[in-house]
């Protein structure tokens, strides 16, 4: 399946989504998880499947003061437009964790 | 025409907020769902018991006598005896520290037929495979 | 163009979760998609009419209003979960629906896409 998760916590629901296999899984930061992607600590990277395509919500990321010129190369900006094409045009299934 | 299955994950512990139940009273309600579709058609739930939601599961709760609510185990109960699919994910518990044999495993004592599934991971990954739509709670 | 179906049952005030979902039904409808929003739990609460507007907290009525307007779009909430909270049919957002459960679940049959917004 390809499988779009929404992430929305910055500590927890990571073990959940770790374990979700897709044959196309992306992942999608929104809420309190976009701190992930402003992140200099790799480590915090390593909380997110290796495999996954990353996105960043852009409303999400300038409401908490965190500039997009910043973010680490393997986020893609998105905005909810973006997301109702990610919903519907790259991913078959959707998920909030 | 046709078979939508939608699975039910529930990650979330019981009772600090009504997530779980609401999961359980959503898979539940599939069953009168065709008075909204045309003929045929049919909403298939599978109820899946991951991660902490595990603690779900276990019996002999007693949240009437204590606070008036119904219990998450009389849900559980509930969805057994309509015959709905429930999976608990075996390495959850044992992670937990849940005892197999604790957690609610049918609804004979109201005539239900059906027994949960204490099932690998793998095999719940194998239904949210399948599933037309997936609900995380 | 496609049907999504949003369900939530995120308080209204006190989390932004509701916030993602009517942004997100509000961008899928401006781009010609159709919407049903379910609303369940603490979510119910989004029903009720005349939100006073503080700004300390997120007001998503007018978006709402705009979004029952274009006709692409219907917001359905749990009516046991809102007669639980004392939320009355003739306190009910105008063109906002009442129903149980299972209108949801056919709602998602009849869904190209479906996504459950959590947290409580």
């Amino acid at each position: 399946m390809k499988l779009c998760v929404f992430m929305s916590e910055y500590r927890s629901g990571y073990d959940i989504v770790k374990r979700l296999e897709a044959e196309k899984l992306g992942i999608v930061l929104v809420g309190n998880s976009v701190y992930h992607a402003a992140s200099d600590n790799k480590a915090e990277h390593c909380m997110l499947p290796e495999n996954a395509e990353l996105y960043v919500l852009a409303e999400d990321l300038e409401c908490r003061g965190i500039e997009t010129a910043k973010l680490a190369s393997e986020f893609r900006v998105v905005t909810y437009p973006d997301i109702v094409d990610l919903i519907f045009d790259e991913y078959e299934k959707s998920v909030w964790i | 025409m046709g078979i939508k299955k939608i699975a039910f994950v529930i990650r979330s512990m019981p009772y600090k907020t009504e997530v779980s139940k609401l999961a359980i009273a959503h898979a539940i309600a599939s069953q009168t769902a065709e008075i909204y579709l045309e003929n045929g058609e049919i909403v298939e739930p599978v109820l899946c018991f991951i991660g902490d939601g595990v603690f779900n599961c276990i019996k002999n709760q007693h949240s009437m006598k204590h606070y008036g609510v119904t219990s998450i185990e009389q849900h559980i109960k509930n969805a057994l005896l309509l015959d709905l699919k429930v999976m608990i994910c075996k390495e959850d518990l044992n992670k937990s520290g849940i005892r197999e044999d604790a957690v609610v495993m049918d609804a004979a004592e109201m005539g239900g037929e059906s027994r949960s599934i204490i099932a690998p991971y793998q095999d719940i990954q194998k239904e949210m495979n399948s599933a037309d739509h997936l609900m995380f709670f | 163009m496609g049907k999504l179906t949003i369900g939530s049952f995120s308080s209204p005030s006190g989390t932004m979760s509701l916030d993602f979902a009517i942004k997100l039904a509000e961008a899928a409808v401006n781009k010609g998609h159709t919407v049903d929003l379910w609303l369940s739990g603490n979510a119910t609460v989004l029903g009720n009419r005349d939100h006073k507007h503080f700004k300390d907290y997120s007001h998503l009525q007018k978006t709402i209003k705009i979004l029952l307007d274009s006709g692409r779009f219907q917001m359905t909430i749990c009516e046991a979960c809102a007669d639980a909270r004392g939320c009355k049919k003739d306190n009910t957002l105008q063109g906002c629906r009442r129903a149980s459960m299972d209108w949801y679940l056919a709602s998602c049959f009849n869904a190209d896409r479906v996504i459950l917004v959590g947290d409580n």
